[in-house]
C-alpha cells in the first residue's frame, strides 16, 4: 500500500501505539480524583502539558485546553470568543470547521466578513489589514496551512502589521496542517489569541486534539459540565490520548527538520515527474516559500479526478481529492474555484500529501500508476468533451 | 407461574390454496423453523389451517420479532396455558388489558372462544359472557367497552381436550405466500430505493429474490458495493438463502460510451444489464427478473424505453413497482429499513458515462444499430466470467 493522503490523517508512529496501548491499561485513573492513582493520572497531564509547551515554544501566557480533535478546537475558540455578535472576518479558503462555525452566526445578524478577494495563491494579502478596522473586525481567522493546497500564511509578518494597522483584530490560527510540516516561529505566540492542532494529522491517535489560547482572554464553554481545563472544557480528561498528543507533537518538531528535507525531496521529485509526464499538469499548490512541501494539489483536464482516485486506488495508492464526479456530484471544491480554477480544473484535480514516512520509491510508483490511468482514460473524457 | 409459552400462527393465502394447500402449508413451517432459534427448546404442532409453537417464556421476545418478518403469515398471537377455570381466564385478561387503559380513555374489546373439547360443560357463547363479564365488572369503569365488530382487543381462548390456552391480542404478519412457494427470482439490486423495495415485495408473494448488481469500480469507489452489499442484507431477513451477484460494468460501459449514440446510452447500459442477468437467472434456474422501474419515474422507464430493454429477455420481468409513485416507495423502504442505506451518499454512476439529454422513447433498430458497433457477446460473457457470487446468508 501506498499512503500518499496524509493532509487527511497519518497512519500512527507505531512508538505511540506501543505506548498508548500501555497507558491505556495503565492510566486509567480520573485525574480529577484525590487519591494517589488520581493524583498520578493528574501528574502525567500536567508532564504531558509541560512537553508540549517545551516543543513548541508556548510562552506562559498562554492556556492549553485538550479537547476531540481540530474541529473541536475551532469551534470551542471561535464560538467561545465571538458568539454571537462579535464581528468576524477569514479568507473563505479555511477548513469547513472554521467556515462554517463562522457561518453559524448569521443566525444571530451577524455575518462574517470573507476577505477572498484578498487572496493571493491561496494566502491573506496582507493590504486587507484596513478593511478589519475600518468593520471593526475582532477576530481573523485563517488556516496557517490550508488543507487542501498547502499555501501558507506566515504570522509573524501578518501579526507585526497588525498590531499598527488593526490593533482591535485578534489573530486566530488553524494549525491542523502544519504540525510536524513546517517550523513554527516562537515568536508568534505573543500575537496569537488562538492555535489548534489536531494528532492524528501528525502520526498520533484520532480523537485527541489542542487548542491553544491567550489566557487574558475568556472563553464561554461549549461544553457544560465539571471544572476540568479552566472551567472552558469540561469532561474527565482522557489521559492515554494526552500522552500519546504530547509525545506525538514532541517526535514530530524533533524530527521537523529532518521530515522537512524529506518531504521537499518527495515534493521536488513528484514536480519533476509530473512534468515529465507530457500531460498537460497545472499544478494548484503555488511554488514559493509560502507553500507547505506536503501537500501537492494538480489538475489535469478533462479527467476527473474522482475517477483517476479509484483506479490508482486498485493498485493500492491512496491520494485525497477536494471535489466529486459523481451523477449525484457535491459541489466542486470551494476552496479551488476559490483561488479561481474553473469547475473543470477544480472536478479534475487531486492532492497528494505527504508524511515523513513516505519514499521517493513510493512516489515513482504513484507517477507510474497515474500515467497508466490517465492513457487509460483520456480517450473516455476527451469523448465527452466531443459529445458536449 | 407457567413458563412456557403458546404462538398460535394464523396463515394467510395458503388458506385458500386447494389442493397444494399442503404444499404451502409445508414451506411456512420450514421458513418458520428456519428463523426461529434452535437451540431454545422449541416444538411445533401443525393442527388443520393454523401452526402452534410451543416455546419456553424467555424465547417469547425473539421469537415474535422474527414471526414478524416471515412472508406467509397473517397474524400471530401468544398464548399461556392455564386451568379451564373463568375467574382464572379473567385474571388474565385483566393483566393484558388493564396496562392499555392507562394510557387511553376507551378500547373496544371481546372475547371469543375456540371449543374443541366438547365435554366441557358450556358453550362458546357462554364462556365468552363469563369470562367478558368477569373483565368488564373490572374495568368497565376506566374505559373498557365490550364491542365484536370493532374491537381493539381480542381476547382469544381455545379449550382444548387436554388444555386450555388463552391469547392475547393479535401482531399482525406480514401475510403473502411464504418464501419459496413461487420460486427464485433475480431482481436487479441498485444501490437506490426503489429496487429493494422491489425485492421485498415479492418476497411477500412467495419468490426467494436473488440480487444482481452491477459495479462501477474503479470508476467509483468501494462504496457503491458496500451500500448493495448492506441492503441485500437488510432484505434477505424476510427470507435467507439469498446468493448476490456482483458483476463488473465498468468495459461495458466504457465501450458503450466510446462506440454508441450518446442519447441511447442509458438504454443501451440497461439492455445490457438485463441480458447479462437473464444469463445468471438461466443458469441458476430463477424463472423471473425483478426490477424497482416505475412507469415515468426517469427517462430510462418510459413505456418505449421499458419495451426496448425488455425484448432483450425472454424471461418474465416483474416490475412491482410500476404503477406506484414515489411516495409509496419510500413509505415502503422506511418500513423494511431499507430507506436509510439507500440514501447514503454514494454515487451510483459516475457522470461521465452520463449523456446530457437521454432518449426518452430509444427506437429499437437505432439501439440495435448501436449495439453493432460494440463487442457484445464477448463484454457479456467476460462480465459473467469475472462476477462474484456472494452467499448473503453469511454477510
Amino acid at each position: 500500500m501506498i499512503y500518499l493522503d496524509n493532509a487527511a490523517t497519518t497512519p500512527m508512529d507505531p512508538k505511540i501505539i506501543s505506548s498508548l496501548q500501555n497507558d491505556m491499561h495503565d492510566q486509567f485513573a480520573n485525574s480529577g480524583a484525590v487519591y494517589g492513582i488520581g493524583l498520578d493520572a493528574k501528574k502525567k497531564i500536567d508532564e504531558s502539558t509541560e512537553t508540549i509547551t517545551a516543543a513548541l515554544g508556548i510562552p506562559a501566557s498562554h492556556n492549553l485546553v485538550f479537547t476531540s480533535g481540530g474541529t473541536e478546537s475551532n469551534n470551542l475558540f471561535i464560538k467561545g470568543l465571538c458568539f454571537p455578535d462579535k464581528k468576524t472576518a477569514y479568507l473563505g479558503l479555511e477548513h469547513p470547521s472554521i467556515t462554517e462555525t463562522l457561518q453559524s452566526f448569521k443566525s444571530f445578524d451577524n455575518e462574517p466578513v470573507s476577505l477572498l478577494e484578498y487572496n493571493k495563491e491561496g494566502r491573506l494579502d496582507l493590504s486587507c489589514l484596513p478593511l478589519l478596522k475600518e468593520k471593526r473586525i475582532r477576530l481573523l481567522c485563517l488556516s496557517h496551512v490550508n488543507n487542501e493546497l498547502g499555501t501558507i500564511n506566515d504570522p509573524v509578518p501578518l501579526i507585526s502589521k497588525m498590531i499598527t494597522e488593526a490593533p482591535q483584530t485578534r489573530l486566530f490560527l488553524d494549525g491542523v496542517q502544519a504540525i510536524g510540516k513546517v517550523k513554527l516561529d516562537k515568536a508568534m505566540w505573543s500575537g496569537l489569541a488562538g492555535y489548534s492542532l489536531s494528532a492524528h494529522k501528525f502520526h498520533g491517535p484520532k480523537g485527541i486534539g489542542l487548542l491553544i489560547y491567550d489566557s487574558r482572554l475568556k472563553l464561554n464553554p461549549q461544553l457544560h459540565g465539571g471544572k476540568q481545563q479552566f472551567s472552558v472544557r469540561a469532561g474527565t480528561l482522557p489521559v492515554p490520548l494526552i500522552i500519546a498528543l504530547a509525545e506525538s507533537i514532541k517526535l514530530a518538531t524533533e524530527q521537523q527538520e529532518a521530515a522537512q528535507n524529506i518531504i521537499r525531496n518527495l515534493q521536488k521529485y513528484l514536480l519533476d515527474g509530473l512534468k515529465e509526464l507530457e500531460i498537460p499538469i497545472l499544478i494548484n499548490s503555488p511554488l514559493n516559500d509560502h507553500q507547505s512541501p506536503a501537500i501537492v494539489n494538480f489538475s489535469f483536464p478533462p479527467v476527473e479526478g474522482e475517477v483517476m482516485l479509484h483506479h490508482l486506488e486498485e493498485e493500492e495508492i491512496y491520494v485525497g481529492m477536494g471535489s466529486a464526479c459523481s451523477a449525484h456530484s457535491k459541489e466542486p471544491s470551494k476552496i479551488l474555484i476559490g483561488i479561481g480554477l474553473t469547475d473543470e480544473q477544480a472536478r479534475c484535480s487531486l492532492r497528494v500529501s505527504f508524511s515523513r514516512h513516505n519514499t521517493i520509491n513510493e512516489v515513482e510508483k504513484f507517477l507510474n500508476a497515474f500515467k497508466e490511468a490517465y492513457r487509460k482514460l483520456l480517450p473516455t473524457f476527451i469523448k465527452r468533451q466531443i459529445d458536449r | 407461574m407457567n413458563e412456557k409459552r403458546t404462538i398460535l400462527i394464523r396463515y394467510d393465502e395458503i388458506g385458500l390454496k386447494g389442493r397444494n394447500r399442503k404444499y404451502f402449508e409445508k414451506t411456512l413451517l420450514k421458513n418458520i423453523k428456519r428463523s426461529l432459534p434452535k437451540d431454545k427448546g422449541i416444538e411445533y404442532r401443525v393442527p388443520r389451517g393454523r401452526i402452534l409453537v410451543d416455546v419456553p417464556k424467555s424465547a417469547v421476545e425473539v421469537c415474535t420479532d422474527q414471526l414478524k418478518i416471515i412472508p406467509g403469515i397473517a397474524s400471530f398471537s401468544i398464548g399461556i396455558s392455564v386451568d379451564p377455570d373463568f375467574e382464572k381466564m379473567a385474571a388474565l385478561g385483566i393483566q393484558w388489558i388493564e396496562p392499555l387503559l392507562n394510557t387511553r380513555d376507551k378500547l373496544n374489546f371481546c372475547v371469543r372462544t375456540r371449543r374443541s373439547a366438547k365435554t366441557f360443560p358450556h358453550t362458546s357463547p357462554e364462556i365468552n359472557f363469563e369470562v367478558g363479564s368477569r373483565i368488564m365488572t373490572q374495568l368497565s369503569s376506566k374505559g373498557l367497552i365490550v364491542n365484536i365488530k370493532e374491537s381493539e382487543f381480542t381476547l382469544e381462548i381455545e379449550i382444548g381436550i387436554n388444555e386450555t390456552i388463552i391469547f392475547d391480542n393479535r401482531h399482525p404478519g406480514l401475510c403473502g405466500l411464504p418464501v419459496g412457494s413461487s420460486g427464485n427470482v433475480l431482481c436487479l439490486l441498485s444501490g437506490g430505493i426503489d429496487s429493494p423495495v422491489a425485492a421485498y415485495l415479492m418476497a411477500c408473494r412467495g419468490c426467494r429474490v436473488h440480487f444482481v448488481f452491477f459495479d462501477n469500480q474503479p470508476f467509483l469507489g468501494r462504496g457503491g458495493y458496500e451500500k448493495v452489499l448492506k441492503l441485500a442484507k437488510s432484505i434477505n431477513r424476510y427470507q435467507g438463502r439469498a446468493k448476490l451477484f456482483v458483476v463488473p460494468f465498468q468495459d461495458i460501459q466504457v465501450a458503450i460510451r466510446d462506440h454508441c449514440r450518446e442519447e441511447n446510452r442509458v438504454v443501451l447500459y440497461r439492455r445490457m444489464m438485463y441480458r447479462i442477468a437473464d444469463a445468471i437467472a438461466k443458469q441458476f434456474e430463477m424463472p423471473g427478473l425483478v426490477t424497482g422501474e416505475s412507469l415515468g419515474q426517469v427517462a430510462s422507464q418510459t413505456l418505449e424505453n421499458l419495451a426496448a430493454v425488455t425484448c432483450v429477455t425472454s424471461m418474465n420481468i416483474l416490475r412491482p413497482l410500476i404503477a406506484m409513485n414515489k411516495e409509496g416507495i419510500i413509505k415502503y423502504a422506511k418500513e423494511i429499513e431499507t430507506y436509510e442505506v439507500s440514501i447514503e451518499p454514494q454515487p451510483d454512476c459516475c457522470s461521465v458515462f452520463m449523456p446530457a439529454s437521454p432518449v426518452t422513447r430509444g427506437k429499437i433498430p437505432i439501439l440495435e444499430n448501436d449495439e453493432e458497433r460494440i463487442s457484445l457477446v464477448e463484454l457479456q460473457e467476460e462480465a459473467i466470467r469475472d462476477m462474484e457470487t456472494i452467499n448473503v446468508d453469511l454477510l
